[in-house]
């Protein structure tokens, strides 16, 4: 546990929040910052008593104020004061749901989240870019400075280090982005490709949209309600397509995505044949989330057809889940260390002043010593008298590198009584303010 | 030195065969920045060796069995590269960079003796683009078939709704190397005949054509074209496709292994 120090001017990082865990999205809505009001909320989270530096991170699975503040204060106060202030949201009722980290814990908790490990679809890739909006907004209104800004980059490395050397990421756990990847699997580049869209339904339009975002070119829609196709064809910028003339027309597509509620089939393994020969074998992808489903299974025994329904999906999901869980737990040991690596780099910055204050006043006696042995040296020759200068240097060089091996150990221990401690016995101060020794 | 240099690339190339395997199979950036460059510098030094080996001795044409071999594997490199930046497709990488490690081995290790059996020196020239041109049309010839294997294998893959084999290829991208590696082999192959056809003619005469490996090699080039002609004309894909490029390679295979046995067409002894 990295300790705290509590000289004058020390400060404390703290994490104060509430997530998907720990409050129900009633709770959450009331908290929620939207990205208008952002910068304000954070210029005034800064401007609470006790608060040197803020920054807040509000999505819609979690709000959580981080903020750098006097070591002194071993409550709250500031954070508090701000939910009851600027949120109007009495504490009380926001107490049972929220959690408070301060220092390693705190890092951690940062770590984790930005490496996605503690979203709720582990390893979704938009919370990244959300800290990042936080870290930007939060410098634009003066809120961040060396400390969160030491703690933000390294939190941005940790999540990339982790996207690099785990596949935390690498696998798609919706419906709609299974079924994209498997479409990728199959065209590679999606770009120009066609879909067709055969009946109307909510996750068959958002696996379109899916589609398109990837570089779908053209989007064709075929619905028994003529009305409706039409209104999703002006959604999609698509074109209609009659459904008398479905059979005779989706060989037009690379793609298509079934949801009818027809009781029975509207594509047979024949019909697959026949849209293969027209399209001199170049493969189709049917995509049927339709219950009951639309495509004859044995569809996807043609060559060049392939054909998977909403369970095939729902399984593919759910082994990348489990594929993500498994990296996760890989991920964690990339966090745990480089909370480690950063906590120390921290304590070996806090024991620079201390490590220079020793040298200088070593320095500063080895000079006094030659001055006052000047006239006794006077007889010396320009060798000689440097002979003199390098074994001085030497001697205190060695003398000085078992206390500062000592001051480096202590304090890449987060041991800050010994840290104290050597300095006093070397320098016989504390906190860094030892004078240099003056001639006699 | 040539051979100094050909075998710091054949070291790079067992360096790039390894480093491949995490990038493709695990899908991770920083192998893929050892690979890729890896593969390059091997390219490179193969490159000079070849142009230092043609420098120093005049006649010295690629026409052993360890030369051309040496050869077929610089260009097999070649055309990993240009697949790599072309389609991305490192995984290819897995089948390549081994098969041009090998056939780099043995030229780079246990190299020829100095004399060519071909005493035309006054040919060099036309005599080298004759062979380059051809394994150039060999190496398509494979590739073709290693991108018509992988498209199989992806297929079958996605059809069982198998998890397995992620690092394949997309179907289009395979489709795609296994039918423009066909068409650039064409031209390779025709040029190749057509040079070595013209050659044979000033120094051998009419009878050259009787020989079994030559009038092989133009049952090969028929073979070629029947076989670009079906694939680009039914758009055959898969399994057919495959069956198709394996008949055209045992074809090509076996105007290789012809070479042993022609009286007038056949490898120097390495």
């Amino acid at each position: 546990m990295m300790k705290t120090s509590t000289a004058p001017g020390s400060t404390v990082v703290i994490l104060l929040g509430i997530n998907h865990n720990t409050a129900p999205i009633e709770v959450r809505e009331r908290l929620a910052i939207s990205p208008a009001r952002l910068a304000d909320a954070t210029r005034a989270l800064a401007h609470q008593p006790g608060i040197r530096e803020a920054l807040i991170l509000s999505t819609c699975n979690r709000v959580e104020l981080l903020t750098v503040q006097d070591a002194s204060q071993s409550e709250n106060p500031g954070t508090l004061n701000f939910l009851n202030e600027y949120l109007s949201i009495p504490v009380t009722d926001l107490k049972p749901h929220l959690y408070e980290f301060r220092e390693r814990e705190a890092v951690r908790h940062l770590f984790r989240v930005a490496s996605s490990l503690d979203s709720m679809v582990v390893g979704e890739p938009q919370i990244l870019g959300q800290v990042k909006e936080a870290y930007t907004t939060g410098r634009e209104v003066g809120a961040v400075a060396s400390t969160l800004e030491g703690l933000l980059q390294r939190a941005f490395t940790v999540a990339k280090r982790v996207r690099t050397e785990t596949q935390i990421g690498s696998s798609s756990v919706s419906i709609a982005s299974v079924a994209v990847d498997l479409a990728r699997k199959i065209f590679d580049s999606l770009e120009g490709k066609t879909v067709l869209l055969v009946g109307a339904g909510k996750m068959s339009e958002l696996a379109a949209r899916h589609l398109i975002q990837q570089g779908a070119a053209s989007i064709l829609v075929a619905n028994r309600t003529q009305s409706r196709a039409e209104q999703i064809a002006k959604d999609f910028n698509g074109q209609v397509i009659p459904f008398d003339h479905l059979y005779e027309q989706a060989d037009r597509a690379d793609i298509v995505i079934t949801s009818t509620g027809a009781p029975q089939k509207i594509f047979g393994r024949s019909h697959g044949q026949h849209f293969l020969q027209r399209r001199r074998n170049r493969p189709m992808f049917f995509i049927d989330i339709a219950v009951p489903r639309d495509v004859d299974p044995g569809m996807n025994d043609v060559e060049g057809c392939f054909v998977y329904d909403i369970d095939d999906l729902q399984q593919v999901a759910q082994a990348h889940l489990a594929d993500r869980s498994r990296e996760a737990e890989a991920a964690e040991v990339i966090v745990t260390g480089e909370v480690d690596k950063y906590l120390q780099r921290l304590q070996s910055l806090n024991a620079v002043p201390v490590i220079q204050s020793l040298q200088q006043y070593a320095e500063a006696m080895r000079q006094a010593e030659l001055r006052r042995s000047q006239s006794r040296l006077s007889t010396l020759t320009p060798e000689q008298r440097e002979a003199v200068e390098a074994l001085t240097r030497s001697l205190t060089a060695k003398f000085l590198h078992h206390p500062l091996t000592g001051i480096r150990e202590a304090a890449r221990q987060g041991d800050a009584q010994t840290l104290a401690e050597l300095e006093r016995l070397y320098t016989g101060q504390s906190n860094s303010k030892s004078d240099p020794p003056t001639d006699e | 030195m040539s051979l100094l240099w050909l075998r710091v690339a054949v070291l790079l190339y067992a360096f790039a065969s390894l480093a491949v395997l995490p990038a493709a199979l695990y899908d991770r950036p920083r192998w893929r920045h050892i690979a890729i460059p890896a593969t390059t510098a091997a390219i490179f030094f193969h490159f000079v060796s070849l142009v230092e080996m043609l420098n120093a001795a005049h006649h010295r044409l690629p026409v052993d069995t360890h030369e051309a071999q040496s050869f077929l594997s610089l260009v097999l490199a070649i055309a990993f590269l240009f697949i790599y930046g072309r389609y991305r497709a490192i995984s290819l990488g897995i089948f390549l960079l081994p098969i041009c490690f090998l056939l780099g081995l043995l030229p780079a290790f246990r190299p020829g003796e100095e004399a060519t059996a071909f005493p035309h020196h006054l040919h060099a020239g036309w005599i080298f683009l004759h062979v380059a041109l051809l394994l150039a049309a060999y190496a398509a010839l494979f590739l073709s078939l290693l991108a018509s294997l992988l498209y199989l294998v992806q297929e079958r893959r996605l059809k069982k709704k198998s998890r397995g084999l992620t690092w394949l290829p997309a179907l289009e991208t395979t489709d795609q190397i296994a039918l423009k590696t066909l068409l650039f082999g064409l031209p390779c192959m025709t040029a190749g005949l057509l040079i070595g056809t013209v050659i044979a003619q000033q120094t051998i005469g009419p009878t050259y054509f009787l020989d079994p490996k030559v009038l092989l090699s133009f049952a090969m080039w028929l073979a070629y074209v029947a076989m670009i002609f079906i694939r680009r004309h039914s758009g055959l894909r898969g399994r057919r496709a495959v069956y198709l490029s394996s008949f055209v390679f045992l074809v090509v295979l076996a105007v290789w292994a012809a070479n042993q046995l022609s009286v007038v067409h056949r490898f120097a002894a390495p």
